[in-house]
């Protein structure tokens, strides 16, 4: 009787569909695995199904949705379906919204598009690592790489005045070293060196700096928004990046402060 | 005005067995060894002796600009140590006038604003400033520069200028560091005539030089060696 | 000469280093100011967007960004109406839609309004959509860039197809353009045709009258909008009413927080970026001038004269730059604004970069600030130099 009685309750159990939650969802409704739940599909609570929690998932983070409260589930689409469905549109069951295309050959996603979409004209086919001209974070990551050019151009500034004054208090010497017959261009090539020098390493701290507040800040937004996504990521190309572009600017910045020490009159470098 | 028996007046400036020890890395260096020394009013002392013998220590201590490791220095009774910097910067401004060596004349004023400077921080009303800078101008004989900035002047002229900013609060002391360290002869004999005119309207003028020509000029002449000055 | 006057000199003197930390200081405070419009620029924009339309409680089916359809919204409407305080209740639906003309086909979004005098658009041309028209006949309001794109204006004849789910194959309808209008919340590149409820309902094909998507209500003067939205939430606790401000909060909270974010991120680093570079400058311009420090302190010059000129020369420097900043920052804002317009979907009338006075206050309080931080460490290193051993120094270097 009792095994009876535990076959039929198993048995009614496996009879409820699966539904995977999500993390957020598990823990506003306090759900676990195995819980049984009902979803509505119709603000006044019409159209339900039950279902049985197999399982928690982590929602892959979408950065355009990084603030939202993700309260989601996972269904099998013939579940969802039939919850879903518009019983007068007998075309809703049969409706979807997309689909996802794993190739055995990556490389070929272009090439699948082309086909499909040559094939079924109606539907819209892009490659998943496409980014379009006017998608939302091509036009975020122009915003950013104006931003850095506007930093860049301010520190310039700040470093061509910086190296005037270290021009200026060795001016003396730069007169000296003139007169005992050291050449302009060795001169040149000096605070060029001090220049890149300088800049370089400035660049190395500045990405050392990025990397030790990176953890910071993705821990920071990460518990803020209660979400996995990575906000910064320091990758060796950018911190390459970062010190090509350095680099110049010193060097620049040294010569075009010393430009004139360089120039001038010997003897009026010793007048203060 | 003609200098009365400096003997016979109080002393401005009186050092009672100051030291002056600087710590340095390789161990301390002591610049000044138990030195006394009194200036009166209207008297013009010239220090002389070989570099490094703390005869700039000891203007420094004079003009209270440093104090001292030990011993005291009283300027017009008043124990220097223990001023505060306010007070020591006060009577910097007021009762001694500074003439460097290297002039240090700020750049970016012209000469009757360098003049002006000493004038303006002690309070004294624009009008008066103008008068006493004219007054000074003429006194080192450079009306015609009063516009012009320090990099426009030559360095007997820029000398003659600080001169003349050192005076401007009518100080009771005059302390000059070399003076003439920079200048050539010529230039020096210049400077020198507008120390002994200095002298002659009665301030007390206290200077280090290794000009023996300038030192001549003083009435009454000391010598340093090793921090201490050496008897007569 | 006062310490305003000394720092003058000095920053003459040395103008090729002040002109250079004054740019320095403009580049990144117009920063700083753009991230400041930033910070409630979308926020602002979007309210005054909202406030634009005309109406101020907005009723939906749902709580959320999905769209379905109010159950029963005639009759809601109807008891709307009634509400004290509403003045105007208009009813609206969105469907896509092709229009056909000479030039060929385009999609647009079919928008269809139950009769009212009141308009969630704003006419600008042409008579408009009159509910006196015959039941057959299908009047078409249009957005301002569609004469241009497909070559009829006023008074044309257009053919609408909709497309309920993408596809369709319901017969099209033609429409007359009574009217050219703006729509406040029609994106960029996208097009928008506003007809009556009925013309949308033939065009969809519906035999029944549909419900609609959102109910607009416009409040009389004086009325009071949160009890309003109480009482339709009395009358139908199955909907969701919202005024303009609830909308506005739930998008400051859902919406716009990446800009919020980045805002508060960038202003914070730019500041700390001035202070940095102009106390660095600064310290750098001090150790260069110690020897005339020195003098002065020797001269008699109070350590308090001193760190004014000091506090002053730093307060040029800032304050020259910062003024400067916001010139150059209108222009950056402009550029900043246009390129993060280029956003798939965005409104046309959308902008994320919005002047208020409270960013200029903040802006000009900051760099204040900033001044007196970066001149902190200076002050104190001229204040506390030893005079004797920097004349020395100077005597001897």
């Amino acid at each position: 009787m009792v095994a009876a009685a535990a076959l039929l309750t198993l048995a009614m159990l496996q009879a409820s569909p699966a539904i995977l939650v999500s993390r957020q969802l598990a823990a506003r409704a306090h759900l676990k695995v195995g819980d049984e739940v009902t979803l509505a599909t119709e603000p006044n609570g019409g159209r339900t199904a039950t279902f049985r929690v197999t399982g928690v998932y982590e929602p892959t983070p979408d950065p355009m949705r990084f603030t939202a409260q993700r309260i989601e589930a996972r269904l099998h689409l013939p579940d969802l379906i039939a919850l879903a469905a518009d019983p007068r549109d007998p075309a809703s069951a049969e409706a979807i919204g997309a689909i996802n295309v794993a190739l055995t050959d990556p490389s070929g996603a272009r090439a699948f598009a082309n086909d499909v979409a040559s094939t079924v004209p109606t539907v819209v086919v892009r490659p998943a690592a496409d980014m379009r001209e006017g998608d939302v974070f091509a036009v975020i990551d122009r915003f950013h790489v104006a931003i850095s050019i506007v930093t860049v151009v301010g520190a310039t500034a700040f470093l061509l005045a910086l190296m005037l004054i270290r021009a200026e208090e060795r001016r003396e010497t730069i007169a000296v070293l003139r007169l005992i017959g050291i050449s302009q261009r060795s001169l040149l090539a000096s605070v060029a060196v001090e220049g890149l020098v300088i800049a370089t390493a400035g660049a190395i701290f500045g990405v050392a700096l990025a990397l030790a507040s990176e953890r910071l800040v993705n821990a920071y937004f990460q518990a803020r928004y209660d979400t996995a996504l990575v906000f910064i990521r320091v990758t060796a190309p950018l911190a390459l990046r970062s010190v090509a572009v350095a680099a110049p600017l010193g060097v620049v910045a040294g010569i075009a402060a010393s430009w004139t020490l360089l120039r001038r009159n010997i003897l009026s470098l010793f007048r203060r | 005005m003609t200098p009365a028996d400096p003997e016979r007046r109080p002393p401005i400036v009186d050092v009672q067995h100051a030291s002056r020890i600087f710590p340095m890395t390789a161990g301390p260096v002591a610049a000044l060894r138990d030195v006394t020394l009194s200036v009166h009013s209207g008297e013009y002392v010239a220090i002389t002796g070989p570099s490094g013998c703390g005869k700039s220590t000891l203007l420094h201590l004079v003009g209270c600009v440093d104090t001292p490791t030990s011993g005291a220095v009283l300027f017009e009774g008043r124990d220097v140590a223990a001023l505060s910097e306010g007070d020591r910067s006060r009577i910097r401004l007021t009762r001694i006038g500074f003439v460097f060596q290297r002039f240090f004349l700020l750049p970016m004023l012209t000469a009757a604003e360098n003049i002006e400077l000493p004038q303006s921080e002690a309070g004294a009303p624009l009008s008066d400033r103008r008068l006493r800078t004219r007054t000074l101008l003429e006194y080192v004989g450079l009306s015609d520069r009063a516009d012009h900035l320090p990099s426009q002047l030559s360095g007997g002229e820029m000398q003659r200028i600080a001169i003349a900013r050192a005076l401007a609060n009518r100080p009771a002391l005059l302390v000059a560091d070399e003076p003439t360290g920079e200048l050539d002869e010529a230039t020096g004999d210049h400077v020198a005539d507008l120390f002994d005119r200095v002298h002659a309207d009665g301030t007390a003028i206290l200077l280090v030089t290794h000009n023996p020509t300038l030192a001549a000029r003083a009435s009454r002449r000391l010598t340093m060696a090793s921090g201490s000055i050496l008897p007569c | 000469m006062t310490p305003l006057a000394l720092a003058w000199r000095t920053t003459v003197r040395y103008r090729a280093r002040a002109i250079l930390a004054i740019v320095g200081v403009a580049v990144i405070g117009a920063l700083l100011f753009d991230m400041l419009l930033l910070s409630r620029g979308l926020l602002v924009s979007f309210a005054r967007l909202l406030n634009a339309e005309g109406f101020d409680v907005r009723i939906v089916a749902t709580q959320g960004l999905t769209r379905l359809p109010i159950p029963d919204s005639a009759a809601l409407a109807q008891a709307v109406r009634a509400v004290p305080g509403v003045a105007d209740v208009v009813a609206i639906r969105a469907e896509s839609a092709d229009v056909r003309t000479d030039r060929g086909s385009r999609r647009v979004t079919l928008v269809g309004r139950s009769g009212t005098n009141a308009n969630p658009w704003r006419l600008v041309r042409g008579p408009g959509l009159t509910d006196a028209a015959s039941p057959a006949a299908c009047e078409a309001v249009v957005d301002r860039a569609f004469p241009s794109a497909f070559g009829a204006d006023v008074g044309a004849q257009i053919q609408v197809t909709a497309l309920p789910s993408g596809q369709s194959a319901l017969p099209a309808i033609g429409c007359r353009i009574v009217g050219i209008a703006d729509f406040g919340f029609s994106a960029s590149g996208e097009h928008t045709v506003a007809t009556t409820m009925a013309a949308l309902q033939r065009a969809m094909g519906d035999t029944r009258e549909g419900d609609a998507e959102v109910i607009l209500v416009s409040t009389a003067a004086g009325a009071e909008r949160e009890a309003i939205v109480r009482a339709i939430g009395r009358l139908r606790p199955d909907v969701r009413a919202y005024s303009n401000a609830d909308v506005v909060e739930q998008f400051d909270r859902n919406g716009f927080a990446y800009f919020r974010q980045i805002s508060v991120v960038l202003s914070t680093l730019t500041t700390a970026f001035a202070f940095l570079l102009v106390a660095t400058l600064l310290t750098v311009s001090i150790n260069q001038r110690l020897g005339e420090i020195a003098v002065l302190r020797a001269l008699g010059i109070a350590r308090q004269r001193i760190a004014r000129m000091l506090f002053w020369e730093s307060a040029l420097l800032v304050g020259v730059g910062a003024l400067a900043a916001l010139p150059l920052g209108g222009v950056l804002a402009v550029g900043l604004d246009r390129l993060l317009r280029q956003m798939p979907g965005l409104p046309e009338g959308l902008h994320f970069f919005v002047f208020e006075p409270r960013a200029l206050v903040v802006h000009l309080a900051v760099f204040g600030v900033t001044a007196a931080a970066s001149a902190a460490y200076p002050i104190w290193l001229a204040a506390r130099l030893p005079i004797a051993e920097t004349l020395r120094r100077e005597i001897v270097g």
